[in-house]
Parts: C-alpha cells; structure tokens; sequence
C-alpha cells in the first residue's frame, strides 16, 4: 500500500506519459542534412523524419518528434524522454550493450576521398598521408583499424566540418566519409572540385556496424517486431521507395 | 536563410529567461551557503563546505547530464519496481534552471562569504547591541553593505552563467547555440550562424555589464574611491 502510495506521489509531481498510448515519441537531432534538419520554419523533415512517418503509419500510431542533441541521444532513450530514436543511428555492438536496435532502414556506404591526381590502389598506396576523420564515428574506427596499421597518419576531428575545413586549409590530404555526407556537404561544394571518392565502397561490420536502424529499449520486443515488420512492408509496397527518391538517386537501402 | 535567423532571435529569449531564473535561484543558494559557511554551527559549515566544494569541482556538463538524466533514470527505475506503468517526464525548463541555479550557487557562495567577511564585525555587534534580530541585523545592515563588495565576484559569476545556458540544449532545451547548429546543418553555413549567436550574447553580456555598473554607482554612494 505504502509502495502504492509512493509511487502514486511521484507520479502527481511530474508530468506523466503512459508509454502505451497511441503516439509515438521518436528522438531526432535535426543537425544532419539530409536525413534529419529543420526547414526555416522550424518543421523537422529529411529522410529520417519521411522514414518514421511512413512507419507509423504502417503501425498505426503517430510519430511525435522530440529535438535531442546527439550526446544526449542514448541517456534520453533509457531515462524513457521517448520511445524511439530514428535518428541515422547505425547498429553497432558497443550501442547493442546499451540499447536495442530494429532491424536497418538504410546502410550507406563510406569511401575514401582524395585529391583527383591520387593513384589510390589500397591502404598502402597513401603511405605518409594525413587522413582526418570524424571522432567516435564508425569512420575512424576503419581509418584506425586499416589505415594507421598501413603507416597513414590519422587525425581526428570533432565534426566532419572540421576535417573539410582543413583539407580546404591544407593540413589534411584526405577523409573517410560516408559518401553521401561527404558528397553533400565537400565535394559538390566549392573547395571540393579537386576530390573525389577513391577505392571500394566499404561495408565491413566490424568497423560499419550493420548500417541505420531504429534503435529503442531493451525490453521493448514487441514494438521492435512491429517496427522491423513495419520496414519490410514499406520496401515492399513501393512508400519506401518514393522518399528515397525525394532526397537521393540511387537506392540507400543498401547490401 | 534570413527566416533561420528568426528563429536564433527568438531562441535567445530562451538564453535570457534560463539564464535570469537561474540567477535567482544561485542568489538564494548562494545566501543559504554563505550563511551557513558564517553560522559557526559545525553540522551547517560542513553541508556547506561538501556543497561548494563538489560543485564547484565538477564539470557543469557532466553534473547538468547526472541530475537530468540521472535524476530521470533514477525515478523511472523506482517506479518500475513498484509496478507502475507510468514514466516521469522532467521539466528541461525547470531542470535547466535548477541545475545552472545550483552550480553557480556554490559560487555565489564564496563570492557572498567573502563579501559578508569585508564588512567590519564591530558593525553587527552594534546593530546587536540596539536589539535587532539576526534576520533584521542581516536585511538592515549587512545586505546593504554587502552588495559592493559582492558585486565583483558577482558580475564574473554572472558572465559564466550566461554562456553556461548554452549547455541547457544538451537536454533538450532549444536554446540559440543549439538553433544556430541546426540551422548551420541545414544550410550548410556554419560560420555565419555561429557568428550571430556570438553576437547576441556580447549584447546580452554588454547590457548586463552597464546594469551592473549603475547598481555598483548606486551601492558606492558615500564610499571614497582608491586614488593614486
């Protein structure tokens, strides 16, 4: 009874949200065109947003959005902010011992990007160079695995902005990027003529993890079943191909 | 573009509001924790000697993420083991404004200590002696006093504060920092979002500056100033 009471104390002082009800809060941080950004009226839209509004349809609940910035993105799933994060969240096992993830929604490919004169045959062949990468991105996990171990010089960098500025600037040779980060954001910008993307497109788990997916809590099996059901369904009834063809001009889906 | 910066302007009524309601709530910490530093009762100096020393030793990031998220996990995890369904929701507002409020209460702390310290004891003994209160003693004669030699230290907490709320976005508050990242992301131009919300917080640290300069005129009334 005391318990009862307590909890029922708790509960009148804060705000409360039943997590079974019909909506469905899902976490983004509009920072990363064009997956998730906000339009300058303040509305959240891109890939991310198009995606998880597909999959609420499917499941038949209404996406919420809730605005967290990335550091906060973990800690606010399990202090229960929301249900979900549809956030270009890639599946990786250090996140697995965390939280869970559905089933991927998307896994694009990262490549090297050089200067266009270059001769990039593998590793070896940039023996010396200054790489810079994206800190505690999947990225430097392969510059670090791959290239370090083959004597590139890897520097890494707070943002992806950052290691653009500075190949701009001359410090750094190159990157390992995500090719559609890299390609919206440097090489179809001025400053990115001279590069391009070099070598395979690199899918290796062990550094990629299994591409993006909707990740939640652990404990919340049913609502991943849905959601993963939910993905299946729109790659197959065509919804899922009419936003990728909104933003991008190849199939993100990926292997 | 120019709509995005709508959107910053407006997010800095945010900064301004956090950043004034934390202010009230670290001068009351602050008070509370300089009062009871001076009170000579052992139990009370401790409590405040444990507050502005841990405060003050640790990150505001790391506490603002302990108490929003930790503080969140925490209720959360209790009222699961008691079998409800229901799950908290802290305020960010409110949060935001606490957690500033308390850290820089341990600041305001010190800076109060030391100012109440300034003020010649022989003066409380006398307004004692007249048959005031502690609490009249304090509001009449100490508080008056106090607030010259307070401001100093005061104004320097006061400038840390303001650009402390640009951590609030960390847990979900949409302050201008956080707007102008979204906004630079969108656009793909950084520097010219990032140089706005400079901007206004020099506008916004300026105004409180000249403030602060009219409140230490008017407290320095009947005081010589140093000459060389």
């Amino acid at each position: 009874m005391k318990k009862i009471l307590l909890a029922a104390a708790i509960t009148a002082m804060c705000a409360t949200a039943f997590a079974a009800g019909k909506d469905l809060k899902v976490a983004i941080d509009a920072t990363y065109e064009p997956f998730t950004f906000k339009t300058a009226d303040g509305k959240p839209t891109g890939f991310d947003v198009d995606i998880a509004n597909a999959l609420c349809e499917e499941i038949k609940r209404t996406c919420v959005f809730v605005e967290q910035p990335w550091d906060g993105m973990i800690p606010g799933l399990l202090a229960k902010k929301y249900d979900v994060i549809i956030s270009s969240m890639s599946i990786t096992a250090d996140r697995l011992k965390q939280v869970d993830f559905t089933d991927k929604y998307y896994n694009t490919p990262s490549r090297v990007v050089l200067k266009k004169d270059v001769k990039y045959t593998g590793p070896e062949s940039i023996k010396g160079k200054k790489i810079g990468v994206l800190k505690a991105s999947t990225q430097e996990k392969y510059a670090l695995g791959e290239l370090k171990t083959k004597g590139v010089e890897v520097v890494s960098y707070d943002a992806q902005d950052q290691v653009y500025l500075d190949i701009k600037a001359g410090r750094l040779d190159g990157t390992v990027a995500d090719i559609l980060e890299v390609g919206g954001g440097f090489l179809s910008k001025p400053g990115g003529e001279a590069y391009e993307l070099k070598g395979d497109e690199l899918y290796i788990p062990k550094y990629f993890g299994g591409g993006a997916g909707v990740a939640l809590r652990k404990g919340q099996g049913e609502l991943k079943t849905q959601i993963s059901a939910a993905i299946k369904a729109i790659r197959a009834n065509g919804k899922y191909k009419t936003i990728n063809d909104k933003y991008f001009k190849f199939d993100v889906y990926g292997k | 573009m120019q709509s995005y910066f709508w959107v910053i302007l407006h997010g800095s009524l945010l900064t301004v509001g956090v950043s004034l309601l934390a202010l009230l709530v670290s001068v009351l910490f602050g008070l509370a924790g300089a009062a009871a530093k001076l009170s000579g009762k052992p139990v009370l100096v401790g409590l405040a000697t444990l507050y502005s020393t841990i405060i003050r030793g640790i990150p505001d990031l790391v506490l603002m993420l302990l108490v929003f998220y930790g503080g969140t996990i925490g209720i959360n995890t209790l009222l699961e083991k008691m079998g409800s369904e229901a799950t908290v929701d802290i305020d960010p507002f409110m949060a935001g404004v606490l957690t500033i409020g308390f850290i820089y209460g341990a600041y305001m702390t010190e800076t109060f200590r030391g100012a109440i310290l300034s003020i010649p004891k022989g003066q409380m003994e006398a307004a004692w002696a007249f048959g005031m209160s502690r609490f009249q003693t304090f509001i009449r004669i100490t508080l008056p006093q106090m607030v010259r030699y307070a401001l100093p230290g005061f104004t320097n907490n006061w400038l840390v504060l303001i650009k402390a709320t640009a951590l609030v976005s960390l847990i979900g508050l949409q302050e201008m920092t956080y707007l102008a990242k979204q906004a630079s992301a969108a656009t793909r131009s950084p520097f010219i979002f990032f140089m706005f919300t400079g901007a206004l917080f020099l506008i916004y640290t300026s105004v409180s500056l000249f403030v602060l300069k009219k409140i230490n005129a008017r407290y320095s009334l009947g005081t010589k100033r140093g000459q060389l």
